[in-house]
């Protein structure tokens, strides 16, 4: 930015600061707003447990009396936001020689300072960032002046990644305390609202590139450890750590799409590892692979099995006993038609009363 | 003499200080930061970096922000 420039932008955000100032006591108006009508919704409820105690609805009444106690539950934390804003000392908005001369130490701070006219946003941009080895690039910061006002209840910056090295498990973590363009400020949180309400361009931005260059591995968004991802031995597909299987067996990670489990004992493994039951195609672990049918050594489950038979063979062999029973019943038949048979009679003696009659016992035919 | 000190370390408190007179920055540093690094801090005497011998002067405005402030 050229000095002319630098006192339009000044102007602007000069204009800026004065919002900001009258933000304070909108947000002051608003907050006591909201602590009013929490009044307004109590005095509702205390009209209906009137009612419902006229009628004797004693249901009625305990329901009125849960949401008096959810109203009184939510005023303490009413008044702390507002007596925090009321508490806070007014800030004198900048002269406008002081902003420039802010912006001019903005200038000598950082190499790269713009203020982008579209979007109405005073901008630096970092040099590229890496954090312990992990390179997520340069980052542009952007304070939108017309978001200036809004600083006691939105956020007035945000910070984009230029070249995005997001994290594995989410786009939009593009570094470990920036989750949707926003930086979650940790300890720098009360020092950039101080630096914003008085116009301290420079600390600001140059607190914010501390926090961006600075690895708090207690609370990011994402750990720097799990930033990369995690590569499927199978087939290369990178995901985040949570998503991932391990092979029992050979212990590399595998995503869920070629993580197989061993239908007979539920083990994962990896598809390098996994056997197949021949019959259903069902994966196995190698343990269980080893089951085979004892006829023709087909590897195969244990549901796909029936007395050590796989089907096939099991099937041939009831065939084979069916055949077997047959063949004994054709034998068995034969014999007694074909005068094969010797009964007792046979040999009885001839009555000589009885032509053609002789004594048959009732025991068994015997061949 | 008087020095206006902002730091942005905590609270981000600016305030005015009264200290001897042809105090240096580096001296100025270890009264007001008692067991920190100075290489910890961008300390600079009104908003220039200056070295850590320069000799404050009346009215001047130091600043010092910390280089690692820890996001959450």
């Amino acid at each position: 930015m050229n000095d002319k420039e630098l006192i339009h932008v000044a102007n602007l955000i000069q204009e800026a600061m004065r919002q900001l100032r009258k933000g304070r006591y909108l947000e002051c108006m608003r907050q006591l707003g909201l602590f009013t009508s929490r009044f307004s919704d109590l005095a509702h409820a205390s009209r209906k447990l009137g009612m419902a105690l006229s009628h004797d609805w004693l249901v009625a009444s305990e329901h009125t009396c849960k949401a008096i106690n959810g109203h009184l539950t939510e005023i303490p934390y009413a008044v702390s936001k507002l007596q925090c804003l009321l508490d806070r000392r007014p800030k004198e908005v900048p002269s406008l020689c002081a902003i420039v001369d802010e912006l001019r130490g903005l200038r000598d701070e950082f190499d790269d300072v713009a203020f982008n006219t579209e979007e109405g946003a005073l901008c630096v941009v970092t040099d590229p960032i890496s954090l312990e080895g992990v390179y997520l690039g340069r980052f542009r910061i952007a304070l939108y002046l017309e978001k200036f006002a809004e600083l006691y209840h939105k956020t007035a910056y945000y910070v984009m990644a230029i070249d995005p090295h997001p994290a594995a498990k989410d786009e939009a973590v593009t570094h470990p305390h920036v989750s949707n363009e926003m930086l979650c400020e940790g300890d720098g949180a009360a020092a950039i609202r101080a630096a914003l309400e008085e116009g301290r361009l420079s600390d600001f931005f140059a607190l914010a590139r501390s926090i961006l260059t600075t690895y708090n591995p207690d609370s990011p968004y994402v750990a720097l450890s799990d930033w990369e991802g995690v590569s499927c031995y199978d087939c290369g597909y990178v995901m985040d750590e949570e998503s991932s299987y391990y092979c029992s067996l050979c212990d590399n990670a595998i995503c869920d799409q070629c993580s197989r489990v061993c239908v007979d004992c539920g083990e994962v493994v990896c598809g390098s590892c996994a056997g197949l039951c021949e019959i259903c195609e069902r994966s196995l672990c190698p343990s269980c692979a080893k089951t085979t049918c004892s006829s023709c050594e087909s590897v195969c489950c244990d549901s796909c099995l029936t007395d050590g038979l796989c089907p096939e063979c099991k099937q041939q062999q009831e065939n084979e006993d069916e055949e077997h029973e047959d063949e004994q019943t054709i034998v068995l038949g034969g014999r007694l038609a074909g005068g094969g048979m010797q009964t007792q009679a046979d040999h009885a003696p001839i009555q000589s009363d009885s032509m053609g009659e002789a004594a048959v016992s009732s025991g068994p035919i015997r061949g | 003499m008087k020095l206006l000190f902002i730091n942005n370390d905590g609270g981000g408190f600016a305030d005015y200080v009264h200290v001897s007179e042809g105090m240096k920055v580096e001296e100025f540093f270890r009264e007001q930061m008692p067991g920190r690094k100075p290489e910890d801090y961008l300390i600079r005497v009104n908003r220039q970096p200056v070295p850590r011998d320069c000799v404050l002067q009346e009215n001047d405005r130091v600043t010092l922000t910390p280089t690692k402030v820890e996001g959450a």
